[in-house]
């Protein structure tokens, strides 16, 4: 009898521990947090694909004008080639500085402004 | 808002709409982060990191399960692999077994139950003692109100698995109890008759 009596006791005990909370908290403003950090992810990435696009489509003109020169207007792909090896260095250093420069305008720049008014 | 138009509009990139999912879901991931870790100053972090990455999969997000049960999913998957690597790391002991029944009480604890909240409070600490699958599937069911289902879903345990895990989770927490109040001759369970 008494051994009934304390199981269902035990079972109604248990059952609303098992509906109590645990006790972990998270700042009041956890969902603001966690949203400005992804919107920021957000906005990197996009801006970085904007960036991408940008510079394929740089690419593919700065390619199609080159195939034009070559096929149509006989350019001497030869001259062009001993250009760029005698040339290397510097023609390396301005593709970057100029991607740089891209990358600066439609990331960087783009990104810190929007951090420093969300921030 | 329904979460189908609610993940649509996180998609679209709305902040605010991400906001709202956030606030919406974040007991649920708390519970669940928070019961598997069971350490506070780590609990933060990964609530942080499951949503970081329910934004970057929700694309992937289908409408096949509710949205509950698939952030479910990832907060599980991210608590597992957080424990994993603790462990790799030798911080803590992951006992993915049972190991408790018979395992004695702590005396110095024993002593201290003598009111029904402390009952309570003692039962909660034996909760964070359990197996972390025992622990899981006690809060997901009992807590989160979650289905066989849908914790199969969330857990990837078979539905027999989860059950016994129930059921086994129960017997323990009951046993040990019991235990405590034979130990203790007190009638902490009055208010309970």
């Amino acid at each position: 009898m008494l051994e009934n009596k304390t199981n269902f006791d035990t079972d109604k005990l248990l059952d609303e521990v098992l509906l109590a909370e645990p006790e972990f908290t998270l700042p009041d403003n956890f969902a603001g947090m966690v949203a400005e950090k992804v919107g920021q992810r957000f906005a990197w990435e996009q801006y970085v694909k904007e960036f991408l696009i940008y510079l394929a489509v740089i690419v593919g003109i700065v390619a199609v004008s080159a195939g034009m020169a070559l096929i149509w207007f006989e350019a001497d792909w030869k001259a062009w080639f001993n250009f760029l090896t005698s040339n290397m260095a510097m023609v390396a250093a301005a593709n970057f500085l100029l991607v740089f420069i891209l990358f600066a305008d439609k990331v960087l720049l783009r990104y810190f402004m929007y951090k420093s008014t969300t921030d | 808002m329904k979460d189908g138009e609610l993940v649509q509009q996180v998609l679209n990139g709305n902040n605010n709409a991400f906001r709202f999912l956030v606030s919406k879901y974040q007991r649920l991931v708390l519970h669940v982060v928070g019961r598997m870790v069971g350490q506070q100053a780590e609990v933060e972090d990964i609530c942080q990191e499951v949503f970081i990455k329910v934004f970057k999969t929700l694309k992937r997000f289908r409408g096949d399960s509710k949205l509950s049960t698939w952030i479910a999913t990832i907060a599980y998957n991210t608590a597992i692999t957080h424990i994993r690597k603790q462990k790799r790391r030798g911080e803590v002991s992951y006992n993915e077994q049972p190991a408790l029944i018979g395992m004695e009480v702590d005396s110095g604890l024993n002593q201290k139950i003598i009111e029904k909240e402390e009952a309570k409070k003692y039962l909660l600490q034996l909760i964070e003692t359990l197996p972390v699958n025992y622990r899981t599937v006690l809060t997901l069911f009992h807590l989160e109100e979650f289905s066989y289902k849908e914790i199969e879903e969330i857990t990837g345990m078979p539905e027999g698995t989860i059950k016994s895990y129930l059921s086994r989770a129960r017997k323990i927490l009951k046993g040990k109890i019991e235990k405590v109040v034979r130990l203790e001759q007190t009638n902490i369970f009055a208010d309970y008759a």
